[in-house]
């Protein structure tokens, strides 16, 4: 007897394993009292300590260099010469090992506290303070996972320091929690490992148990096996002309060759952030004005659209001072900066225009978080003042969504992102795993909302573009072009695959595709429906 | 022992943080030798990164750097290099 639960699938990759059920972290046991003396329980402290440093080392081994740095730093709090000494302070007044660590771990995060500077560095200090009071306790926090054999993970959601102790022996992941933008969905994806998140069911899940992961079917089939997985739906091999142009979604000059090799028409989202987030200082025009120039040069034949900084305060530049937000997601971000950063965006489309004219290609430029038609106008001025660009924005919040028709005769284009979109739409923190239904893009109420902004695009003459992940999803894609999106763009490793769809479909059939997403009243009823009638085309 | 001083500024945009306050305590355990942040009068140990990021010292201030030490090429060298790990 096979039972069947429904969740998001990640990726194309089906597996089947065992159910290696990962328990929520155990409750630490009450301070007290010393009973062996200061002088042993300093003993018995160094030693946890010790052993949660080598954790550390063993976690970093296993990452790549940047996670290894994340270790690295925290092994340095952790080992601090004064934190053992104030741990010894509390030691001499009578504490246990563990009460010691925890008040010496207080009186650090009490000293750091009230500077936004520190408010992670605080959290890290108490997560390292749980793991010694953990390793004093004999209370496992570690994932202690096998080398070999076939695991499929169950757990709430996973964070970085979970995903980085995952052996070999994971082919497989569910989580209760999580979306498709989770950090196990991304971790997940590029490693290739089957996953289904927002798994309402998971905690029905036992220990041993043999189940199939079937991310393309959204669902865990228990006592499934591989050929009963969900086919993924395959579009044939072609180069012919595709619905719409399928473009491709950069940050960096080794991207735009990566994409150049695909065959994406142009770019379709050029991120410019990765040139300022580690600058601490503003780069020169003649700078920004090279870094350009090399991605322009570098991208796959076609216009390149690119956006201007879409950075706030949970995405800081470092030179820029943004002050700390209580909710980065809505507060001075994107085009919103130009308040008191007009000189930072007017010397990035400076260099832009330098770099079109030393590379003569083809540069559409957009600003990110536009609420209104204003904005939008305020942008395009400028743009036009500096540089032969086709402009436009992005589309991402909802009160423009119900503005297209007014940008008529304002912008040449609009691009959206339904990650954002998504995020706006739905009051849904794109950063809270609990919330990863949500952020479905096939929610009807996103998908009605698409179908408002091609229409509204079309009747004002302003192309319509989409650039958030839910474009590198083929059938989405098709959805997309019926709902009247003149453009897509897609992650290099998609485009090819998208491609494949759009030039599988005529523009009566996509039509036919997206009226059947819309008729659907929840994510898996629209999916379903769309599915079957992409199927019907074949 | 002699004792050298020095007076060193941050530039780091986002004051003395977790890195260099690392960076410096290494290099100071290093060295073997004592050396005192001093603001305002109070004196912190350099030996200890949470001690240092607790001084909460932002962008643009400046502080004391004190080396305990017979060997002044070795203080003049770890005022260089204490400098430097605060420029960002």
């Amino acid at each position: 007897m096979s039972s069947e639960l429904k969740g998001l699938g990640v990726g194309l990759t089906a597996a089947v394993g065992t159910v290696h059920v990962v328990a929520p972290a155990q409750p630490l046991p009450a301070w007290g009292k010393s009973t062996i003396g200061a002088q042993a329980e300093a003993v018995r402290l160094k030693a946890a300590i010790g052993a949660v440093a080598a954790n550390l080392d063993e976690l970093g081994a296993r990452s790549d260099s940047t996670t290894a740095e994340i270790f690295e730093a925290l092994k340095m709090l952790l080992e601090d010469d004064e934190l053992f000494e104030t741990a010894e302070g509390f030691l001499e007044e009578g504490s246990d090992a563990a009460g010691a660590i925890g008040q010496a771990v207080n009186t650090f995060a009490e000293l750091l506290g009230g500077d936004p500077d520190f408010d992670a560095r605080v959290d890290d200090l108490q997560d390292l303070s749980r793991r010694v009071q953990a390793n004093l306790a004999g209370i496992s926090v570690g994932l202690e996972l096998p080398q070999t054999g076939q695991l499929v993970l169950v757990g709430e959601d996973f964070s970085p320091a979970d995903t980085a102790q995952f052996t070999p022996a994971v082919v497989g992941v569910i989580t209760r929690a999580g979306g498709p933008t989770s950090h196990t969905a991304i971790i997940c994806r590029a490693r290739s490992i089957a996953a289904v998140v927002s798994v309402a069911e998971a905690g029905s899940l036992i220990n041993g148990t043999s189940v199939l992961v079937d991310p393309v079917g959204d669902r865990v089939v228990v006592g499934g096996s591989l050929s009963d997985a969900t086919k993924p739906l395959e579009f044939a091999e072609t180069d012919g002309a595709t619905l719409i142009p399928v473009r491709a979604n950069i940050g960096t000059a080794s991207d735009a060759v990566t994409a150049a090799a695909t065959r994406a028409n142009g770019v379709g989202l050029f991120r410019t952030e990765l040139l300022y987030l580690s600058a601490n200082t503003a780069p020169s025009v003649e700078q920004q004005a090279a870094s350009y120039a090399e991605v322009l040069a570098a991208a796959p034949a076609g216009p390149i659209v690119v956006r201007t900084i879409d950075a706030g305060s949970d995405k800081p530049v470092p030179f820029l001072n943004m002050p700390h937000e209580e909710n980065p997601s809505l507060g001075v971000r994107g085009f919103r900066l130009i308040v008191e950063h007009r000189q930072f965006i007017v010397d990035q489309l400076t260099s832009l225009e330098a770099a079109r004219k030393s590379t003569g290609r083809e540069v559409w430029v957009m600003a990110p978080m536009i609420a209104t038609v204003a904005e939008a106008a305020e942008f395009a001025e400028l743009a036009r003042s500096i540089g032969e660009f086709k402009v436009g924005i992005m589309i991402e919040t909802p009160a423009i969504s119900m503005q297209v028709d007014s940008l008529a005769g304002v912008v040449d284009f609009v691009s959206i992102g339904t990650n954002d979109l998504s995020q706006y739409l739905f009051a849904a923190d794109r950063m809270n795993p609990a919330l990863g239904a949500l952020l479905n893009p096939w929610q009807p109420g996103l998908i009605r909302m698409l179908a408002k902004i091609g229409t509204d695009g079309a009747a004002a003459g302003v192309s319509v573009g989409v650039c958030g992940e839910s474009a590198s999803d083929p059938a989405f894609a098709v959805v997309l072009a019926g709902l009247g999106i003149t453009s897509v763009s897609a992650s290099p490793s998609q485009v090819n695959v998208v491609s494949n769809a759009l030039a599988s479909v005529t523009a009566e059939q996509a039509k036919a595709v997206a009226q059947a997403a819309l008729s659907g009243t929840d994510a898996a009823s629209a999916k379903a429906a769309a599915l079957a009638a992409l199927a019907a085309t074949r | 022992m002699a004792t050298f001083t020095s007076e060193v500024e941050v530039l780091d945009p986002i004051g003395m943080h977790a890195r260099p306050a690392g960076q410096i305590v290494k290099l100071v355990k290093e060295s073997g030798v004592e050396v005192l942040f001093i603001r305002e009068g109070e004196e912190t140990k350099a030996n200890s990164a949470l001690r240092l990021m607790a001084m909460k010292v932002k962008t643009g201030e400046k502080f004391t750097v004190s080396v305990t030490t017979d060997d002044e090429a070795l203080a003049n060298n770890l005022f260089a290099q204490i400098q430097e790990f605060l420029k960002g």
